[in-house]
């Protein structure tokens, strides 16, 4: 009853540095292998970089054929003429627009639909089979179905993005509107709130963590669904320039341009990470949380 | 001003329907502070939820100033066990949602939600999110969430229950201080006979399971009241004595020849 309300005076403050002072009380470790010592983070990052990408240049042609592998020199060159490549921005932009397209519709109809069925108990557990049978279907095999609907242009690709964004969305703002504490609705009720102002100030900011975290979890999954569909059939796009590279056994072409796709897919996860941070501001740090970023 | 007329709850949904509460009758006078004590598992709390209007009664009716009672009311406060604050709302948003949700622009009811966190010693934590904020901070935040709306009644279920001693009668003092102003009426549970005793105007004690009432009595120490000094009182002693006596005679499950 009182566990997890036990008083706490002088709380505020507590955060990091409590669990930091325990652990160094359980184990003296140095201070340079804290997991919160920035500097010796960074260093040891590019140190394991560096061996990474080192014993890959070194082992070229001495260990392994550098035509199938590669090397870090040649791929790291390849971006640069990628850069100033015709084109590459063109394709660039179609990339972008489909994911961001493919995954505004996909995360907008989960999102909506969860909420709708979160207000209804009945036709969420009539709809249940139906919903976990759709769900069940890998969905890069509707691609060529896709393709034959919708044609060779963006919209297949928007459309397969979407339908692998959807379903983590929606099944996230279902859990997240269901798992909402009924104390809350409660007090608010109350306080003579309305079921909108129920919905819009108790179950939505309630429900925003998950739905964030769908979010950020499915923004991958909108790439995944556009790269696989230029790289089926298409004139534009960075999976239609794979597609060029690799069927051409251009080994460095093509990791170059894996490359610059991670490099996309990292820009936009630190802006989602960002929005995320802004919005979930209130929450306090799980354990993992703090394990995990730096 | 609020009568309670032969209530019973009954909860279905077992194997066994459980009788919470059985014949509950009582008067409530205008600005009166009732507190209610009883074994575990009485029905305290569900006669709490029921006056609030978030579940109706099996069977009786609750009436304020003669109105039926069929939903919640902003005439009724209710201040949980758990502060149950919103953790995604800093403090001052939280203390002033009854007045957000009446449609009450920011600037008023930021300037009266300040007015309250300043009264129970909260400023400088106005943008503090609950999960920064101790027990008795969060606790005091709960109260006055209730308060700034200024319900004629407030129902207030176990609201120092998790707290430690010192906080508790601190949180004790500080709610009579604002009660001897307000003077709304207030129906308090307690499983606390000190408490019980200190706080209320009449005490209620009600039995074991079905929970009926079994005494109601006046406390006849004058206001305002020092909290801290109380129990040297012989008043005091001798109430407590005689609910002591009869609440261990429901502890002891005595009261089963009532069946």
């Amino acid at each position: 009853m009182a566990s997890t309300e036990a008083p706490t005076d002088g709380a505020i403050g507590r955060g990091s540095s409590a669990p930091a002072a325990a652990a160094s009380r359980r184990r003296a470790r140095p201070a340079w292998l804290s997991p919160d010592n920035a500097v010796s983070l960074q260093v040891s990052r590019l140190v394991f970089a560096a061996v990474v990408l080192g014993t890959w240049q070194y082992g070229a042609d001495r260990w392994f054929d550098s035509f199938y592998f590669s090397t870090p020199l040649r791929i790291f060159a390849q971006v640069g003429q990628e850069l100033i490549a015709p084109g590459f921005y063109h394709d660039l932009w179609v990339t972008t627009f489909e994911m961001l397209l493919g995954f505004a519709i996909g995360a907008g109809g989960g999102i909506v639909l969860g909420v709708l069925l979160a207000r209804s108990a009945y036709v969420a557990k009539m709809l249940d089979p139906f919903l976990l049978a759709l769900y069940s279907i890998p969905r890069v095999a509707l691609a060529p179905m896709l393709i034959v609907w919708f044609g060779i242009g963006y919209s297949s690709k928007v459309f397969l993005a979407a339908t692998l964004v959807f379903f983590v969305v929606f099944f996230n703002t279902l859990a997240g509107i269901r798992s909402v504490d009924k104390a809350l609705c409660d007090i608010a009720r109350v306080m003579q709130a309305t079921e909108w102002q129920i919905f819009k100030k108790v179950m939505l900011p309630s429900a925003s963590s998950w739905i964030l975290t769908s979010i950020k979890v499915s923004l991958p999954f909108a790439l995944v669904g556009v790269i696989f569909g230029e790289y089926l059939v298409s004139s534009e796009g960075l999976g239609f320039r794979l597609n060029n590279y690799s069927t051409n056994y251009n080994i460095n072409g093509a990791m170059a341009i894996i490359f610059l796709m991670m490099v996309l897919m990292l820009a936009l996860t630190t802006i989602t990470n960002a929005i995320e941070a802004r919005l979930l501001r209130w929450r306090p740090k799980s354990a993992a949380e703090r394990f995990t970023q730096s | 001003m609020l009568q309670i007329e032969g209530i019973r709850k009954e909860f279905a949904g077992g194997a066994v329907p459980v009788v919470a509460l059985e014949a509950v009758d009582l008067g409530i006078e205008r600005g009166e502070f009732i507190t209610l004590v009883g074994p575990s598992g009485c029905g305290k709390s569900s006669l709490l939820t029921l006056i609030s209007g978030l579940a109706p009664p099996s069977g009786g009716r609750i009436r304020l100033d003669g109105r039926e009672i069929l939903g919640t009311d902003r005439q009724v406060g209710f201040i949980t066990q758990q502060d149950n604050l919103f953790p995604w709302r800093t403090l001052i948003d939280n203390v002033a949602l009854a007045l957000e949700l009446a449609g009450i622009g920011t600037a008023e009811r930021q300037r009266e939600a300040t007015r309250w966190i300043k009264r129970v010693g909260l400023e400088g934590f106005e943008r503090a999110y609950p999960h920064q904020l101790s027990g008795g901070m969060r606790q005091r935040a709960n109260i006055i969430r209730t308060l700034i709306y200024a319900p004629a009644v407030i129902l207030m279920d176990e609201p120092f229950g998790p707290l430690d001693a010192q906080t508790r009668q601190s949180l004790q003092a500080l709610l009579l201080s604002i009660w001897e102003t307000q003077r709304s009426t207030v129906l308090f549970v307690t499983h606390d006979l000190t408490e019980a005793i200190a706080l209320a105007d009449r005490v209620v004690l009600m039995s074991a399971r079905p929970g009926r009432i079994v005494r109601v009595d006046r406390v006849d120490i004058p206001r305002p009241r020092d909290i801290f000094h109380l129990h040297d009182l012989p008043e005091f002693r001798r109430l407590y004595d005689a609910l002591w006596n009869e609440l261990a005679v429901q502890l002891d499950g005595f009261d089963r020849s009532t069946h």
